[in-house]
Order: structure tokens, then sequence, then C-alpha cells
């Protein structure tokens, strides 16, 4: 509830402050994005399967975004960026998915 | 935010734990001590891959649970602080996906603009040729209509006939219509080349209309495109170009002239050579009669290099010209380049 609730209330900020993202961090929003919905899944599944804690779930989300930002800044600094994204994209997707198989598991026993 | 298992209820989720614990031995080694306090063992995990498809979740869940299950649920400010600050961090995520989302659909018009500017720039310019166009006929008739007025009849009569000759001005009349198409073009399976030697080439065309012009026609048009005594039928690649205008299959050439034009094409070398063609290349070629057809009058025929003679009998006639017919005079004006 409270989570919903703390969602919603960043949802809400966001569009009352419409925050200009500096052109230099674009590159990196998409892959935020996928890295912290990887964290929110796993939380969620956790919290289904009843082991869900909070420092975990709050170190999660933080190490998957900056991890995945970092690994995306090595990559184009290197001129491989777009194929790290396609890495990053794809082993954040195959955690995502897993997830939420599980997810579903719980919620609708199949 | 966390479970609300009270702290002094471990017995009852142990069998989970276990089971989550047993999940989590991918990382064994770097794992915590076991619940019943015994060392990690070193096992060989399996790869990454593996691991990723077989456990997406994080072990660090199962290793948590695993501790509170050994020391208890943290009480009091702890609880309540790691509360908060997950909210935080679902405060910044919701925060981050609007930005994203924001982000997105500002993107969205920056790459659609160019070309919505590109599309209303074709037309924009489509709407101005249409005027152009509509104002130049409009002028062209004006100006018919002053000569005629200016002029004699005897001299507007010439001159329509003149107009009609060079393929300037729609002509009606009957006459013939040749009709050429394309033969089969199979494609070797092997080399995967396209053999074309079934197709109509620009000679072939040109054959057909220098037999028609010789058999007495006196206006052709090549699928509509009346040719003038500087047409040009060529071939580019596997289009053939008249007047640099692109035709395609079926070729309909439509003459205006003698009553036997068909039939005398038929007859002629030119209706024995595309017989051949029909016989030995698949090509379809027929030749017909055609009554009361309507030439339209060529786009433009504009002379660059060669200046009209002036009439028969005027004063300031140039006597240097020795013949009276074809005095090219070459002017060679910059401004006029080539089309």
């Amino acid at each position: 509830m409270i989570a919903v609730l703390a969602l919603l209330v960043g949802v809400v900020l966001g569009i009352v402050f419409h925050p200009t993202v500096p052109p230099g961090l674009l590159p990196y929003l998409p892959i935020a994005v996928v890295a912290a919905l990887d964290a929110v899944f796993g939380g969620v599944r956790a919290k289904l399967d009843g082991i869900f804690d909070d420092k975990q779930f709050v170190i999660s989300f933080i190490s998957n975004v900056l991890v995945s930002a970092l690994i995306v800044y090595v990559g184009d600094q290197l001129g491989v960026g777009g194929q790290l994204s396609t890495g990053v994209v794809v082993v954040l997707g195959v955690r995502i998915f897993g997830n939420v198989a599980a997810i579903r598991r719980h919620l609708f026993r199949a | 935010m966390s479970s609300p298992t009270a702290p002094g209820s471990p017995e009852r989720r142990r069998p989970e734990n276990a089971v989550a614990a047993q999940a989590s031995g991918g990382l064994a080694g770097s794992g915590p001590p076991n619940p019943d306090g015994e060392p990690a063992k070193r096992t060989f995990a399996p790869d990454f891959l593996t691991e990723l498809f077989r456990n997406p979740l994080d072990p660090g869940y199962a290793d948590a649970a695993a501790r509170k299950a050994r020391e208890g649920e943290p009480a009091g400010v702890r609880k309540w602080a790691n509360g908060s600050v997950a909210a935080l961090t679902l405060v910044a995520l919701g925060f981050l996906l609007v930005v994203a989302y924001q982000r997105t659909i500002a993107d969205e018009p920056a790459t659609t603009k160019a070309r919505a500017a590109l599309v209303e720039q074709v037309q924009q310019r489509r709407a101005d040729t249409e005027t152009l166009q509509s104002r130049a006929d409009q002028l062209g008739a004006d100006v018919s209509a002053l000569r005629e007025k200016e002029l004699g009849g005897a001299a507007v009569a010439q001159l329509r006939d003149l107009e009609s000759a060079t393929g300037l001005s729609a002509v009606r009349g009957n006459g013939a219509k040749i009709t050429l198409g394309d033969g089969p073009t199979p494609v070797n399976p092997l080399t995967g080349v396209r053999n074309t030697v079934g197709q109509v080439k620009d000679t072939d065309l040109q054959l057909a209309t220098n037999a028609l012009w010789s058999l007495g026609a006196e206006a052709i048009a090549i699928n509509g495109q009346r040719l003038t005594a500087t047409s040009t039928i060529r071939q580019a690649g596997e289009a053939i170009l008249v007047d640099f205008r692109p035709v395609s299959t079926p070729y309909q050439v439509v003459a205006i002239g003698p009553d036997a034009l068909a039939k005398a094409f038929r007859d002629s070398y030119a209706g024995g050579f595309f017989d051949e063609l029909v016989s030995k290349y698949g090509m379809s070629f027929a030749a017909s009669d055609v009554r009361g057809v309507t030439l339209d009058a060529a786009n433009e025929l504009k002379l660059r290099v060669a200046q009209p003679n002036p009439p028969l009998g005027s004063p300031n006639s140039p006597a240097s010209s020795g013949s009276t017919r074809n005095a090219a005079v070459p002017h060679g004006k910059a401004s006029e380049g080539g089309r």
C-alpha cells in the first residue's frame, strides 16, 4: 500500500516539476528505466515469496541503475555503447521475464 | 513495507527460507553461512547464464530472509528507517519513469518533424505547380485569342497547320495503333540474372515510329507522348525515355495518317521484324486501325540552337543564309543550359 502510494507520489512529483534531463544523461535514461524495472519486479516477487527485504530492495535498485549506467558509459567510451546496452537489456530482460513468470505463478497459480 | 511477520515466529517461515537458501546455492562460497550455522561449502556453481535463467531473483533476498530468520526482524527505528528508505526509492522510481516517459514523448516530434516538413513542402510545391500550370494554360489561350484577333484569317490558318505539323497543337484523325508488349523475362535460376532479351528496346520503338513516318504518318504519339522534330527515344537501363519521360510496357504507338496505315505497317519491313520478335521472344505485337483519335500537343518544343528563319519576303532577311531552310545558327547562351 505504502509502496503504491510512494510510486504515485513520485509520478506526481515528476509531472509537477517536469524536470529537464541534461543532454549528457539522456543515453542512460532508457537503460536506467530497465534496470529500475528489474529491481521492482524482483522486489514484487520477493514480496510474494515472503522474503522481501527493504534494504535489499533499495540496494538492488540503486546498484542496478548505477551499474547499468556505468556499463553503458564505459561502452560509449570504448565505442561499443550500443552493443553493451543490448547486453544490459538482454540480461535485465531475462531477469524481468523470470520474475514476472514467478509473480504470475503466485497470482494465478498458472 | 517489510513483511509483517512478528520477530518471534521464525519457525513458520523455516521451510520457505530453506528452499530459498537452496535456490541461492549458485553463488555458494560467497554467501553467508547457512541458517544451520555451518560454513558454506564451496561447490561448482552453474555458469552465469544458466543461473540467470534458472533463478532470476536477486540472491540477496534469500540471504536477507535467512538472516532475518536467524537474527529476527529488525525492530523499532531501524525497521522504520528501512521502510522509509524503500518508500523514497519508490518515489525516485516513479519520478524516473515519468521523466523517461516525458523524454520519449518530447523526442517523438523531433523525429517526425523533419518528415512532416518535407511532406508539407512537397504538397506546397505541387500546389504551386498546379497554379502555374493553370496560369500557363490561361496565358496560352490569351495568346492564341490575341493572335487570331490581330492576324488575318489566312495567317491564323497557316499558323494552325504549322502547329499541327510540328506537334505544338492537338490533332485529330484516323490512323493506326501499334501495340508492342514485353515478352517473358525469365530469371536464370543459377545466376539469378534476368533475361531481358524479350523486352521491347528503344530501337524497336524507333523502328516502329520511323516506319510510320515513312508510311505517311502525320502525327505520332507513344503512350500519349506526342513526337516532334526534336523528340528522342532512348533506353536508360531498363526504362525507355521518350523526350526524357519514362514510358512503360505495353507501348502504344498511335499514328494519324493514311487510311491503310495499319495494313501498310504490317506489310512493311517493321511489321515482319516484329512478327519475328513475337515468334522468337514471345513479345506481343498488334497493329490496328483507329478512327477519330486525338493526339495531344507535345509538352514542350523548345529550340535552343536553331532560330526560326524570318518569313519569306521579309525585308530584313539575312542574305548570307544560303538556304531558306535549316538555317541553324548556333548561339550558345549559358543560361539556356541543358535540361
